[in-house]
């Protein structure tokens, strides 16, 4: 640890001046925020200065309605819900937008004749209502009649037949379906965006406030997680084996193989294909799409400020 | 050499074909022997188809006549000719027997 | 003598017989073993097979009676909701008895649609559950953070239309047992149609299941376990895996293709084995399944082949431990039967090596088995004592051999002793040149020739042959030769010598041997000849300048045969340059390879080209004719020839 305060261009700070900040994702633990784990584990927020701690998120701890609270100081949040709640009026602020690439996407049964867009009209599709604007949009883009079934927290009912197709991020419900027996070659998949629908995801927010009042500690963070997913990709195995030890902890009912899948599709959310933005950019295209796809659908009152919403000096190296 | 021999009313007709020399002759000896040992006394023995004879061949001759002539019988010669002849006309011994032109003659000679 | 080959002890009988015997023996058990293997293997394992496959039935009919058990009451409460008013009177009651009466139902609940049984409430659903102490205590489900419209247990059966099992879950209120809930709709049936209001739930703890199925153990490291319809792991001894792990997540990580297909079947009720190495205890192993049809889950029952083959191993140890001592037994027993065989022969050798060695009085080895080794030794000794004989007669006839080879050599020097062999025979004499030879064959045949002045004018000469062969004939020529000089000297024409000389060879000539002799006495002043003959082959007579002729002979009996024979004399006159020739048989009937004889007309031939030829000369180019003539043919008769030429100048003497 002393090392690190010698290193030339690290951060200033030392063991008893750490700043105390806490974090909490938006969903329980898992290689969705491999890069906030690893950089714990590895002292890369500890080394710029911040004493972090992880809260343990969940269905039942909403990250928007924390931040908003000033329950916790720093959050994940896809881009659809940092819009919507900065649209309610809640002065949090994108400090740094990592997953670049939707990975929301249908999955639907191939046996029951669904191989185009165009097979969904009449069928019953799963929809997560947090996360149901996209195939919303998708449906009306391509004028489907679709009996919208709200969806639960997994895929259950999708396996059991309950509905023709079903919403699943690739990263998670996508692989759990193929881990469920269902072959790849069983079914269809529709990744939105790949259909003109590419909402980015996971974001950095935090309050407005906690920006202003100390721009260091945030740049800290979002530099900090950045250092921590770049190493998380670059050594899957170690960070396979943080994440795993955080889920052990909270005695979470998935396996090893299931996080290796999704550290993988992580990297190729985060950094895609062809996409050279320093990590934690977010683009004024972008944001304009979906605050326009936002306000389109009569979600969003108001149009963003690209500037107001999101600060891309933390994210700045 | 070969020896044939057919008993005749009269005598018993030896018929001796090919070479009779010091080899041969033993085995004259012993046909004639035969004969003689079963109590014949008359023998002839036709020549017309020996092709040669030795002086052991005449010995022969003369051993075989001695023992007829020792027990009163005969030795009788028939179809002497060409070189057969010739050594018995040279070593005296067509004198010693009997000589006839064929078996035929000779039997008859013997009454 | 070559040394008998000594049988080598690695490669001898002994060896062979014991490597044909156990090599024999040995594919012989192999095969039979291995049947016995693959039969017992086969009965074994389809013994295992039908075991595994009923303790996977009895497990899933332990788990299905379970399930089966739990789903009765809530079946009956839903049909009890059905077709009357509802309110919190009636119906509390009737899930708190529910719940109190069915000790397998952890909990249950009565969950109804948003509004649906309280205009005024969204979430409605009275909860009863076993608490601690065995009382029933009590919880109204739904609220914004536990929205149970959206749970499986809620949404599944709504959406199917019909009851449902859950997916197992940990329980978030209870201390993280897992539990699995079934669920039956329930509808408002007064309207014209069914309209969905809700289900009835009941709880089951899995938590005694799994622990149950856990800790089951066939074999050494056997095991079972139990897979939901989704594949995770519900009941299985590595507890880590339970509701973490599914069937396909392992088949991901440990890249088994074949465990997800044995996964997929299993998951879709099939009933069946599959051969398939454990994940947890990394062996080889038999899997056993069937579906347990109440949840659409999959009991899987898994035996290691080795412990399922422990048994027919341990079997096969002990066969194999029998056969290794069978095996050694078989071996002392065939070294010592080949060695009982071969000791008589090793000894039977021996003595036959010492018979080759030529020691035939040697006594062979006795046996008393009546074998074919007795055989061959009564064989062997046979053909000792046949040897013995053998040998013996060769002796005697070697002797006996040697004894005619050495009368011959006293024949031959009887006969050669008795020849003049001095030329020329009289120096000083010129009125005439002679020269004889006589080549005796191997058995001497008794020819003489012999001259010999009777005075000074009158030369005598003679050529004889005996009828016999060997000593006989050589005494009878030394007899003859003898009495001829003895009675010629007497100064007798030659027909008055043969006359002499037939009377006493006649005397006591019982071998009826006889000889014919020619012979001569030459006037050497006027080469008048005086000659007779006595059934002997008449001479060539060359004269100067004439052709040679066969000199005429007045036929004569042999000598020796007759007393009573006369012999006549011949004359004729020699001129000077004549020449005579005298010669026995053995020229004229010398024979080459096709029997063909030398005849008298080649002997005159050959004369005619030797009319200048001295004696000498004239007797070697005949003899040396003769020889060509016979070429390689042994010669069968002593050939004599004897050669006078007359050059008539005895005024001189």
């Amino acid at each position: 640890m002393v090392l690190w305060l010698w290193l030339p261009g690290a951060d200033t700070g030392r063991a008893e001046t750490l700043k105390s900040y806490d974090f909490l994702p938006q969903w329980s633990p898992q290689a969705q925020f491999a890069g906030y784990y690893v950089a714990a584990a590895k002292g890369f927020y500890e080394r710029r200065g911040l004493a972090l701690t992880i809260l343990r998120g969940g269905p039942e701890r909403p990250v928007g309605a924390q931040l908003a609270a000033g329950l916790v100081d720093f959050g994940t949040l896809f881009l659809t819900e940092g819009l919507v709640l900065r649209d309610q009026g809640i002065p949090l602020v994108n400090v740094g937008q990592l997953v670049q690439r939707s990975a929301l996407m249908l999955v639907a049964h191939k046996e029951r004749g669904i191989r185009t867009p165009e097979d969904l009209n009449g069928r019953r599709v799963s929809v997560w209502e947090a996360f149901q604007l996209q195939p919303r949009a998708f449906f009306l883009r391509h004028e489907l009649d679709v009996t919208v079934v709200p969806q639960g927290n997994n895929v259950n009912l999708f396996l059991m037949g309950g509905v023709d197709a079903t919403s699943a991020m690739w990263y998670n419900e996508y692989y759990t379906i193929l881990n469920a027996g269902i072959d790849t070659d069983e079914i269809t998949t529709f990744r939105l965006a790949d259909h003109g629908l590419n909402f980015p995801e996971d974001g950095i927010y935090c309050r407005e406030e906690t920006l202003q009042r100390d721009p260091a500690a945030v740049r800290a963070f979002v530099q900090g997680s950045i250092d921590g997913w770049r190493y998380a990709f670059d050594n899957p195995e170690e960070a396979i084996e943080i994440v795993m030890t955080h889920i052990q902890a909270a005695n979470l009912p998935t396996n090893r193989v299931h996080q290796r899948w999704m550290l993988a599709r992580m990297a190729d959310i985060i950094r895609p294909a062809g996409h050279h933005r320093p990590m934690g950019t977010l683009t004024d295209s972008d944001l304009r799409f979906v605050a326009e796809q936002l306000h389109h659908s009569g979600i969003l009152h108001t149009q963003p400020d690209y500037l107001e919403f999101h600060d891309p000096r933390p994210s700045t190296r | 050499m070969e020896c044939t021999s057919r008993k005749m009313d009269k005598a018993v007709v030896i018929q001796v074909t090919g070479r009779m020399d010091a080899v041969t002759a033993p085995d004259f000896d012993a046909a004639c022997g035969a004969w003689i040992d079963q109590g014949e006394t008359r023998l002839v023995v036709d020549l017309t188809a020996l092709d040669y004879i030795s002086s052991a061949g005449l010995r022969s001759f003369l051993v075989v006549g001695k023992r007829l002539k020792g027990s009163g019988g005969t030795l009788a010669l028939s179809g002497l000719d060409g070189m057969v002849r010739e050594v018995f006309d040279l070593s005296g011994f067509a004198a010693l027997f009997p000589v006839h032109p064929c078996p035929e003659t000779a039997l008859e000679a013997l009454g | 003598m070559t040394r008998a080959p000594r049988p080598d002890k690695q490669r001898g009988l002994a060896f062979r017989l014991a490597l044909f015997i156990l090599t024999s023996t040995t594919l012989i058990f192999l095969a039979a073993f291995g049947y016995n293997y693959y039969c017992s293997r086969h009965v074994v394992l389809k013994n295992v097979r039908e075991s595994a496959m009923h303790l996977a039935q009895a497990t899933v009919l332990r788990i299905e009676s379970k399930l089966r058990a739990v789903e009765a009451p809530p079946r009956m409460t839903a049909r009890h909701l059905e077709g009357r008013p509802l309110s919190n009177a009636l119906l509390l009651p009737l899930i708190h008895d529910m719940v109190a009466g069915s000790p397998e139902i952890y909990g249950g609940a009565a969950a109804f649609e948003p509004h649906g049984f309280d205009p005024e409430h969204r979430f409605y659903a009275p909860y009863f559950f076993h608490a601690e102490g065995g009382r029933i205590a009590f919880n109204q489900l739904g609220s914004e953070a536990y929205n149970y419209f959206l749970r499986d247990w809620y949404q599944i059966p709504r959406e199917l239309d019909r009851p449902a099992w859950s997916e197992p879950y940990f329980d978030e209120g209870g201390g993280g047992i897992l539990m699995s809930t079934f669920a039956h709709p329930f509808y408002d049936l007064s309207a014209d149609q069914r309209v969905f209001r809700g289900v009835v739930t009941a709880d089951i703890s899995l938590e005694a299941l799994v622990t149950e199925i856990g800790a089951i153990a066939l074999y050494e490291t056997g095991y079972a376990f139990v897979i939901s319809r989704n594949g995770a792991f519900l009941a299985h001894p590595d507890e880590q895996l339970i509701m973490r792990e599914s069937i396909f997540s392992v088949a991901a990580d440990r890249q088994m293709p074949e465990l997800r297909a044995i996964g997929r079947e299993m998951i879709r009720g099939g009933t069946g084995f599959a051969a398939v190495t454990s994940v947890h205890t990394g062996k080889r192993s038999l899997l056993a399944y069937a579906p347990v049809p109440a949840a659409d889950w999959s009991v899987g029952v898994m035996i290691p082949e080795r412990e399922l083959l422990a048994d027919i191993r341990a079997l096969n140890h002990t066969v194999l431990a029998i056969a290794a001592a069978g095996f050694t037994l078989l071996f002392l027993v065939v070294v010592a039967i080949s060695r009982s065989i071969t000791r008589p022969l090793h000894r039977l050798v021996a003595a036959t090596t010492e018979i080759a060695r030529g020691n035939l009085e040697i006594k062979l080895p006795t046996t008393h088995i009546g074998d074919e080794v007795q055989v061959l030794t009564h064989s062997v000794d046979e053909m000792r004592l046949a040897l013995k004989e053998y040998i013996a007669n060769l002796t005697e006839t070697t002797k006996a051999k040697e004894r005619i080879e050495s009368e011959l050599k006293i024949a031959r020097a009887i006969q050669m002793n008795f020849l003049p062999k001095r030329f020329p025979p009289f120096p000083e004499q010129t009125a005439f040149d002679l020269f004889a030879a006589l080549e005796p064959a191997k058995e001497v045949g008794g020819d003489l020739y012999d001259f010999f002045m009777l005075d000074a004018r009158h030369l005598f000469f003679s050529v004889g042959d005996v009828s016999d062969k060997g000593v006989p004939a050589a005494l009878f020529m030394a007899v003859t030769k003898t009495l001829m000089k003895g009675i010629a000297e007497q100064g007798l024409t030659p027909a008055d010598v043969l006359d002499r000389v037939n009377v006493e060879l006649c005397q006591g000539n019982d071998a009826a041997m006889f000889v014919t002799v020619v012979c001569g006495m030459l006037d050497i002043t006027t080469g008048e000849l005086v000659y007779s003959n006595a059934g002997h082959n008449p001479p060539v007579l060359l004269r100067a300048g004439g052709a040679p002729e066969m000199l005429p002979v007045s036929p004569g009996l042999v000598l020796g045969v007759m007393e009573e024979a006369t012999y006549a004399t011949s004359t004729i006159r020699l001129t000077p340059g004549d020449r005579l020739l005298l010669y026995t048989d053995g020229v004229t009937e010398a024979m080459d390879a096709g029997q063909r004889l030398f005849s008298d007309e080649r002997l005159l031939g050959e004369m005619a080209g030797l009319a200048a030829a001295e004696p000498r000369r004239m007797v070697e180019r005949i003899m040396a004719a003769v020889h060509a003539h016979a070429g390689g043919t042994p010669q069968s008769d002593d050939i004599t020839l004897l050669a006078l030429q007359y050059k008539g100048n005895a005024e001189s003497f």
